[in-house]
């Protein structure tokens, strides 16, 4: 749902004003709990979060290219030392920076602006690994950012098929957008390349960035390579040279031709037209269709309760009917509710599948490491051995995390779908009794439309809260590393000829039964760990998933007994009193039908 | 050079012990493998020995490889260019005659035509493609080409997969003899990949992972620090750090930084190259500063500077970004004001001359043990993978010269020490380190001493060495490790003195 270019800004204040228009909907109505639900839409909608990756090769300038986006030095740059830790650099009305730690819900520790170098570089002596934080977070008073926009900015990649590069495909998978930076200094690598099309495949909104052309004459050339690689890839994406070196310049000395010239513009227009614009566009159409729904339920609410007015003597017809719908709806807050079991079996399911999963995964990493280390001497292939390992292991990890978000999210869809089909039958009966249907058929197929649209959505809010996007780094940092213990002394080093020979294979024989072993607990650790995590992920989701839908039921269960108490007193009312109430209802119900084709209109 | 080389290295004049066993062990196995296919082989491994050393420069794609190989050469022989351009493995040999030959897939080779105008080398594969040819030779007659045949690679992580297995052939060849001695490898900064390679790099029969022929190159040093004036500073800042961490040092001997684009321009600078220069260099600061901003400032601003925009691409090509503000910063200062006293300014900020000393102390000196090495290596395969009636001997006698050949103890307690397996006090380790040759083969620098140390002082050091470590060799407290590996300090001690009596 990609907003073009201009109308994102005009959507949300739109949507700002249909919710404004909803909330006091509701209470006019007496409704707060559906007032509460805008509320969250609205400060969603006022405070939205866009998460911005900054991922690519080490050195290659993305420290620098976020420093230049936001203008001033908040990221460290060196020529040496490189980014250990993911940084979040977000608004805030001044200067302040915190330490994250993985905690539920997140611990913040307040530090000194001018600590973060210390804290974020590589081989900081302050990060005792047992007490790693996961990231820091930045906070500057800059009007780009204000729109919600974080940029995270990331350890490199480190090599083809490390075990970063796959937490940094983690941090693409959730980010709302990806930036991947390369230098003008060469053509992309083959490394490059494939994180790219990977990275392509979990992230919508990507851009390439080439950085450092202040350095190369020969830039131009380096892109139309880079632009060529990525053609011939099949890899669509944005492609924009930069230079940090003169934006920083022309920030300090306010020149605008400068800035111009760094390339900068473009890419920042991108970040608030693609990216931020994509984003609030996406948030204004969900806040629209949370005020249609809230309008749909008020609707069936009076339309219920007018059908009963304008017929007395079908009143009594409507009346049961609401009984009826009441024993439905109460149903639908109840334990055997068929969302709710599906909700739960899904959830042991997914639980023994993903943990299956894991488990199968690791089995194979550890039965290729045993014919690995039974091939080679580990003396020799250890560190080799334990790159390969901790990066084979990310990777399926990477994989059992994606296994993991798109089963929880087929999950969340049929769990929706479920809760859609009997409440949808609720309020399809509250309408039966009306002579005159009211909702057009064009109306109807808009309300699937946006019921669709919401599906999943609660799986992803769940995840994203649990992992926060770079979550992988942390979890890759807080295992312990592959240890061999001491190993004996490579060969004898003046034995004579037969001895060498014999020796030799001796201890070479020790060593691989020691590797293996090095890798059992290395993958048990990890399996634990993961396993843990997936475990806490799932539960999280169950809980959003069952407490949105339980709110649901709620309302709805509150709109059907306000109809059946209105009907009701209809029975009562006289021939005045209910053409006096009939002429409100219609007065009301058209304002609703107004409201929700303003809303609709934004939705789209 | 009046100080005379350790033992074991050899001199050229006076044969080494170990390169007359190794060609003892040479003609034994060409008794044995005369008529077969291998016999060939073998007379050219026997040839080899007396061959200059062979090196191979290699790295990831751009990494600057042809151009380190132009400043090494002093003349601008490889082509270079901005995309990936090296695709073909090529031997740069010293010869009487220039020639360029192909050598194909099924063993033949093929002259091909060339041309070189004041700039490298063009050569016309004649119908040819790049994947048809697999390795071309380049004769040329040149002094530097005569310590050492140089290899240029294609880059490692090339996109084109073909182009980077073939470096992975020559280097790493598995059950074959690897046609290089030894190998500088170019990095920008150490990638993973660039471990995976120099550790496949290395042989596992004579030594364990071994550093003795690899030595690091922190290559296009200048981009490093992105080209600031102090940029150099700054990489030899990060080329110290890289030479202390122990996974470099598992691999690579030293890591040297170079700016080998500065160094291949100042080994062919031209006084009209000067000329252009002084004219950024009359600049006041301040806008020179602003022209010299980016790249693309200086090849489009200030057109009443009376450089034309070709001049302006082609000072770029030649000096990089980087070589232009230091050079016009040095003729502003005054610190050189002709293009001989340029070229020398140039030349020891490139880091080349720095690059060239290592060489000489961990390659050349040593080439007589990295050729035998090579020899013995590919002996030793040959004998496993074909053996014959009579080759258990020769196994037998390549076994003994590895295991009993003391500058190939040297390298083992090398490669020991440096994958930490022999444990002690840094101070200790580090005195039998230098000792065994770990940071040059020169008596001084084995004894800690001024290379200008009389042979009274060399003496002296190498006896007390000798007495320090045959007391560590004895002391029972002392663990199993080092014991053993003091015994071949002591052994390195005798062989020392033993060279300064011989010598007197």
């Amino acid at each position: 749902m990609m907003a073009p270019q201009r109308p994102a800004a005009g959507a949300t204040v739109n949507a700002a004003t249909v919710v404004d228009l909803g909330i006091q909907a509701c209470e006019a109505y007496d409704r707060p709990d559906l007032a509460t639900r805008l509320k969250v839409a609205k400060r969603r909608l006022a405070d939205p979060v866009v998460h911005v990756v900054v991922v690519g090769e080490f050195k290659q300038g993305k420290s620098s290219l976020v420093n230049a986006v936001v203008g001033g030095t908040i990221c460290p740059v060196d020529d040496d030392v490189a980014t250990a830790l993911p940084t979040y650099v977000r608004h805030g009305p001044e200067p302040t920076a915190a330490l994250i730690y993985d905690e539920d819900p997140p611990r913040r520790e307040p530090i000194a602006v001018e600590d973060v170098r210390k804290w974020v570089v590589e081989h900081s002596p302050l990060v005792d690994p047992a007490q790693r934080p996961s990231g820091v977070e930045v906070r500057v008073p800059r009007k780009l950012l204000s729109a919600g926009l974080v940029l995270v900015d990331t350890p490199g990649v480190g090599g083809l098929g490390s075990a970063h590069a796959a937490a940094s495909l983690a941090a693409a998978a959730m980010a709302d957008a990806l930036i991947f930076v390369t230098d003008t200094a060469q053509e992309l690598t083959r490394s490059e390349v494939q994180f790219l099309r990977q990275a392509g495949e979990l992230c919508d909104t990507a851009v390439c960035v080439l950085t450092k052309t202040d350095l190369y004459p020969y830039w131009r050339k380096i892109r139309d390579l880079d632009v060529g690689h990525l053609r011939r890839e099949g890899i669509d994406i944005p492609v924009i040279p930069v230079s940090s070196a003169l934006r920083s310049r022309a920030i300090a000395t306010n020149d605008t031709a400068l800035n111009a010239e760094s390339g900068y513009p473009e890419l920042v227009k991108f970040l608030t037209e693609r990216v931020s614009g994509g984003v609030s566009g996406r948030l204004a159409s969900e806040a629209a269709a949370e005020v249609a729904a809230v309008c749909t339920q008020l609707e069936a609410q009076f339309e219920a309760e007018r059908a009963a007015q304008a017929d007395p003597a079908s009143a009594r017809q409507v009346v049961d009917h609401l009984s009826e719908v009441k024993q439905r709806v109460e149903a639908l807050k109840a334990a055997a509710a068929r969302w709710n079991v599906t909700l739960n079996d899904g959830i042991a399911d997914l639980n023994a599948d993903v943990d299956h999963d894991l488990r199968r995964r690791i089995r194979t990493v550890t039965q290729e490491a045993d014919q690995a280390i039974e091939e080679t001497d580990p003396a020799d292939t250890w560190s080799e051995m334990t790159s390969w390992l901790e990066s084979r292991v990310a990777h399926e990890l990477l994989a059992n995390y994606t296994f993991l978000k798109d089963r929880a999210t087929l999950l969340s869809e049929e769990v929706a779908e479920h809760f859609r089909e009997a409440s949808g039958e609720v309020l399809d009966h509250i309408a039966v009794p009306n002579p005159t249907p009211m909702l057009a058929k064009a109306q109807v197929d808009h309300k699937i439309e946006l019921a669709k649209m919401k599906i999943g959505k609660q799986a992803m809010v769940a995840l994203k809260s649990a992992y926060g996007g770079a979550i992988m780094f942390v979890m890759l940092g807080a295992m312990t590393g592959i240890t061999l213990g001491p190993i004996g002394l490579g060969i004898g080093l003046v034995m004579g000829r037969k001895g060498l020979r014999d020796e030799k294979k001796r201890q070479r024989t020790a060593r691989q039964n020691q590797a293996k072993n090095a890798v059992r607990r290395y993958c048990d650790e990890v399996s634990f760990v993961m396993g843990k995590h997936s475990r806490d992920t799932l539960r999280r989701i169950q809980r959003q998933l069952r407490d949105h839908y339980t709110a649901l039921a709620e309302e709805l269960n509150r709109s059907n007994a306000e109809a059946l108490q209105s009907a009701t007193e209809a029975l009562r009312r006289t021939q005045a009193e209910r053409e006096q109430r009939i002429r409100d209802l219609d007065a009301e119900l058209t304002r609703l039908r107004t409201l929700r084709k303003q809303a609709m209109a934004v939705a789209r | 050079m009046s100080v005379p080389a350790a033992p074991g290295a050899g001199d050229g004049a006076r044969p080494s012990p170990l390169l007359t066993r190794t060609r003892h062990a040479l003609a034994r196995a060409t008794e044995v493998y005369r008529g077969t296919e291998a016999g060939e082989r073998l007379v050219e491994l026997a040839q080899r020995l007396d061959e200059p050393l062979r090196v191979a420069i290699a790295g990831r794609i751009k990494a600057g490889k042809s151009t380190l190989l132009n400043a090494l050469v002093g003349e601008q022989l490889a082509p270079t260019d901005a995309g990936e351009c090296t695709r073909i493995v090529t031997w740069y040999r010293d010869g009487h005659t220039y020639r360029v030959t192909a050598r194909l897939p099924d063993g033949d080779s093929r002259q091909l035509k060339f041309q070189r105008e004041d700039k490298a080398i063009e050569i016309d594969l004649g119908g040819l493609t790049p994947e048809q040819v697999s390795e071309l030779e380049v004769t040329w007659p040149s002094q530097a080409l005569r310590t050492a045949t140089l290899i240029d690679t294609p880059g490692i992580g090339s996109l084109s997969e073909q182009v980077a297995r073939r470096t992975w052939d020559l280097l790493a060849a598995e059950d074959e003899e690897t046609p290089a001695d030894a190998v500088l490898y170019l990095m920008r900064h150490l990638h993973a990949a660039d471990m995976d390679f120099l550790r496949a790099f290395h042989d596992t029969e004579v030594s364990q992972p071994n550093p003795v022929n690899a030595i690091g190159v922190l290559s296009r040093a200048d981009e490093i620090g992105v080209c600031r004036l102090d940029a150099m500073a700054s990489a030899r800042r990060i080329a110290n750090r890289m030479a202390t961490d122990p996974n470099v040092r598992r691999v690579v001997q030293t890591v040297v930084p170079v700016a080998g684009l500065l160094a291949e321009t100042a080994a062919t600078l031209t006084e009209t190259e000067v000329a252009q220069l002084r004219k950024v260099a009359a600049l006041p600061v301040r806008e020179a500063d602003s022209l010299l901003l980016s790249a693309d400032r200086f090849l489009n601003l200030m057109p009443e500077l009376g450089l034309t925009s070709l001049e302006r691409e082609s000072l770029l090509q030649r000096f990089g970004l980087f070589g232009v503000r230091l050079a016009s910063t040095l003729l502003r200062r005054e610190v050189a004001s002709t293009a001989t006293e340029l070229a020398a300014q140039l030349t020891e900020r490139s880091g080349i001359g720095e690059l060239r000393e290592v060489l000489r102390s961990l390659f050349f000196q040593r080439r007589e043990v990295l050729k035998s090495r090579s020899a013995l290596l590919a002996l030793d395969a040959l004998t496993r993978t074909q053996p014959r009636p009579g080759s258990d001997a020769v196994a037998a006698e390549v076994e003994e010269i590895i295991s009993s050949a003391h500058p190939f103890r040297e390298l083992r307690v090398l490669s020991a020490l440096r994958a930490g397996w022999v444990t002690g006090k840094p101070e200790v380790l580090a005195d039998l380190e230098r000792l065994i040759g770990g940071s040059g083969s020169d008596l001084h620098q084995r004894l800690e001493l001024p290379p200008d140390a009389d042979r009274a002082a060399l003496t002296a050091a190498a006896s007390e060495a000798l007495a320090r470590w045959q007391r560590r060799a004895q002391n029972p407290m002392t663990s199993h490790e080092l014991s053993v590996a003091a015994q071949v300090a002591v052994r390195s001690c005798e062989g020392m003195l033993a060279e300064l009596v011989n010598h007197r």
